[in-house]
């Protein structure tokens, strides 16, 4: 029997628990309400999507629209708001219920995380950022007896993402580029079943982004990973294999109607 | 894992944390030097006890008590105890040469089993020495250079013997050992040696005559005392002259300022302590009839005197110093020792009813018997300044807390990455305490270095301060030794380094637990 991370037991460790067809991300009437002193702030209405395993979903939205809420929630970072029918399951596993260790599990065994401004640890070298998330998810005892294979497996990530060069480098010798590249190989190095990724490229230049968002399609394509990516930017996010919008808090089917043109305005000057 | 490898790299890539290890460093180091200066000095204090007295006394003062030679075989036959010695303590005044009058305590000893009771041949101070003092770098000690007229050995055997020749005829007299701060005639050097002062006397026509001060070589005394009959009452004054036949440092100052030693047969003598004949009544005997002149003209009565007899009275001493085998005992050692004495004295007692004092009178004490008020206070003392310290050492508790809630503050998006990559409340904690941890035990170990290079160079630092700012801090006259003390205990030690750990962990935990409750998203949009 072994434990799918959500506190669930699986009698082959590999089997999904989800019917067969079922998607391995859905979620359902998910709301999200911040309280800012006496304000709310209702940042979710009611979403629903699901994401099929080996899926590339990205979730397109301008700023403010609730999208890094939405991927926050996905990922187990966040709670959303109390509600009997709201429902986030991974892999036929309710997340909404799952206890702060199950979450905890999750996060270091299921899913990799990829943020817009990388938030690698400054005082660690490349490699040692990538084994962070080796080194949490084995805990002490066994990151002793697995750690020869972690630093193959995150020699080898680096390598793929054309880093295997600045192995001791610290993350501030390193260019923007670079240092997402350096967050994607954290993200992977456990085998998570889901890519998460918060605005990716969002902080870089278009030719740097475009290269990094390459070698993430590319690792992708490689281990069949299923994806979803959070951007702004529609040329990103044509590159997915489905896009859902997200308007308000709410998803919208298509793209959103452009806005109506501003009325034309005369100057007094031009009778 | 991510605990240790971040722990190591926070510790070196800040100053702040180091600044956190240096404040602990300090206060580690500041509680154990005053704890151990102010628990050395009650070491000291309790263990100069057997420097000068022996483990237990049994004392029966002034009068004294006879029969003491039994009592002192009884007590060497005693597995427990290593050695006995008879003494005689007394008040009196010494006549010194330059015309001074002081009042001292005498003590009259039998040099050998005084000797075998205290460290009395350790202490006398005029002897052959090898190789100077280690302060004493230009070799200036007098005991270096060789004497004329007589050597160091000789005079460290008269002390030894507690006799000097005379220089006529070269029979041994009967001398004095005085403490070497009694005549007033040695100074101490911050060499850590003593040099005789010159003095000069005002003579009886008004001239000024140099007196050679070196008493162990020609200096004598006028040693005046008080003899009391066996219910003390003052027979009379009893006077005389003593040549020096040494001089004693025990680091007890206010011992060696007034106590002079003597033999204790001479002292016995002019007591009129030793083994006598004394006439006592005899109520057993008949009454001769003695014609007494009549109180009226026609009284004719006669009256009788009780009858009287001649009975030996005994030489007496005032105590009987005991010392136990083995090293230095403890507190309940010594009250092991005590207990043991009394039930031997009780045997003594019962075999001589009525000419000793019973065990329910006479005094057995052990040296903190003897001296239970001032080492009372010290221990008190000490006490109280160690809990006014700790309450200081709180700040290293306060320091760490401030310093961890600023590095937290700092490494906020950090934490928000770890909870985001999986880490768990329980890790994120222990990353901080751990942390923490870390800083106490390179603080608390930097202290204890400190600590013990000041504690064991604190005389040197002391002389040094003296030096440079002219003044004496360590007065020897306020604070009874004349040395700081200068060692660290183990067990001082160790409370001090883990009271360090520990404040250093207590000061991680309220900002550890912050950082381990902090919402993970918040954590990673913290600017």
């Amino acid at each position: 029997m072994t434990d799918d991370g959500l506190g669930n037991a699986s009698t082959n460790g590999a089997a999904p628990r989800r019917a067969p067809g079922a998607p391995l991300l859905s979620c359902a009437h998910v709301s999200k309400t911040y309280r800012l002193g006496r304000v709310d702030v209702p940042v979710l209405r009611g979403v629903a999507l699901s994401v099929a395993q080996g899926e590339f979903v990205a979730i397109l939205g301008a700023s403010g629209s609730g999208k890094s809420t939405l991927l926050h929630l996905l990922g187990g970072l966040d709670h959303a708001d109390a509600d009997p029918a709201t429902r986030i399951d991974f892999d036929g596993a309710d997340l909404v219920r799952a206890g702060p260790r199950a979450l905890d599990r999750y996060r270091h065994s299921d899913v990799g995380f990829v943020f817009q401004f990388y938030h690698l640890l400054p005082e660690l070298t490349v490699l040692e950022n990538v084994l962070l998330s080796a080194m949490i998810r084995h805990g002490r005892l066994g990151y002793i007896t697995r750690r020869a294979k972690a630093r193959a497996d995150a020699t080898d990530l680096l390598e793929q993402v054309g880093l295997s060069h600045r192995l001791r480098h610290r993350p501030a010798e390193l260019s923007g580029g670079e240092r997402q590249r350096v967050a994607i190989a954290r993200a992977l190095l456990n085998g998570p079943r889901l890519l998460l990724a918060d605005e990716p490229t969002g902080n870089l230049d278009r030719v740097t982004g475009a290269k990094v968002l390459d070698a993430l399609l590319e690792i992708r394509a490689r281990r069949s990973q299923t994806m979803v990516v959070v951007t702004h930017d529609e040329s990103t996010a044509a590159r997915a294999d489905r896009i859902v919008h997200l308007l308000d808090g709410r998803v919208v089917s298509g793209p959103p109607a452009p806005l109506a043109p501003a009325p034309e305005v005369r100057s007094v000057h031009d009778a | 894992m991510y605990q240790t490898l971040l722990t190591r790299r926070y510790l070196f890539s800040k100053v702040m944390p180091l600044l956190a290890a240096a404040a602990v460093m300090l206060c580690t180091a500041m509680v154990l030097v005053t704890w151990s200066i102010m628990g050395g000095f009650l070491s000291m204090l309790i263990g100069t006890g057997r420097t000068l007295a022996g483990n237990v006394a049994i004392s029966w003062p002034n009068t004294g008590f006879a029969h003491y030679a039994d009592l002192v075989d009884r007590l060497r036959t005693d597995p427990m105890i290593a050695g006995a010695a008879p003494v005689i303590e007394t008040f009196g005044l010494v006549g010194l040469p330059d015309g001074r009058n002081e009042t001292v305590i005498i003590r009259g000893v039998d040099g050998p089993s005084y000797a075998s009771v205290t460290e009395y041949a350790n202490i006398l101070w005029w002897k052959p020495l090898d190789k100077p003092l280690p302060k004493d770098t230009l070799r200036e000690d007098v005991r270096l250079t060789p004497l004329t007229r007589t050597s160091w050995r000789q005079i460290y055997e008269n002390g030894l013997t507690l006799t000097r020749p005379d220089p006529v005829t070269g029979a041994p007299r009967p001398a004095v050992v005085a403490g070497i701060e009694a005549t007033g005639f040695n100074e101490r050097l911050i060499e850590g040696f003593y040099a005789p002062r010159a003095v000069n006397k005002r003579t009886s026509t008004g001239r000024f005559e140099l007196i050679d001060t070196f008493m162990p070589t020609t200096g004598e005394v006028t040693i005046n005392v008080l003899p009391l009959d066996t219910r003390g009452r003052v027979i009379e004054t009893a006077s005389r002259v003593f040549p020096v036949a040494n001089e004693f440092q025990s680091g007890l100052f206010e011992i060696d300022e007034k106590v002079i030693l003597v033999q204790l047969d001479a002292l016995q003598d002019m007591l009129k302590m030793g083994a006598a004949r004394r006439l006592v009544d005899d109520p057993g005997a008949s009454a001769a009839p003695t014609p007494q002149p009549a109180a009226e003209p026609d009284d004719d009565a006669f009256t009788s005197e009780p009858a009287r007899r001649l009975v030996d009275d005994p030489a007496r001493v005032t105590h009987v110093l005991v010392r136990g085998t083995g090293p230095m005992p403890s507190t309940p050692d010594a009250e092991r020792l005590k207990a043991r004495v009394r039930a031997i004295y009780e045997g003594f007692a019962n075999d001589h009813p009525g000419a000793v004092p019973d065990v329910f009178s006479i005094r057995i004490q052990t040296w903190e018997d003897q001296n239970r008020t001032m080492i009372q206070a010290v221990r008190k003392e000490t006490a109280v300044v160690l809990f006014v310290f700790s309450f200081i050492s709180l700040t290293a508790v306060f320091l760490t807390l401030a310093i961890f809630w600023s590095m937290i503050s700092e490494k906020t998006r950090d934490i928000g990455v770890l909870r985001a990559l999986g880490a768990g409340r329980a890790g994120v904690a222990g990353l901080w305490i751990g942390y923490g941890l870390v800083i106490g035990v390179v603080g608390s170990l930097l202290g204890l270095a400190l600590a013990y290079a000041i504690v064991l160079n604190i005389n040197p630092i002391h002389d040094w301060l003296g030096r440079q700012l002219g003044i004496v801090i360590w007065d020897p006259r306020i604070y009874y030794f004349v040395k700081i003390p200068s060692r660290v205990e183990p067990d001082k030690a160790l409370i001090v380094l883990v009271g360090g750990i520990l404040s250093c962990a207590v000061g991680a935990a309220w900002p550890a637990i912050r950082a381990a409750t902090m919402h993970p998203v918040r954590a990673l949009r913290f600017e």
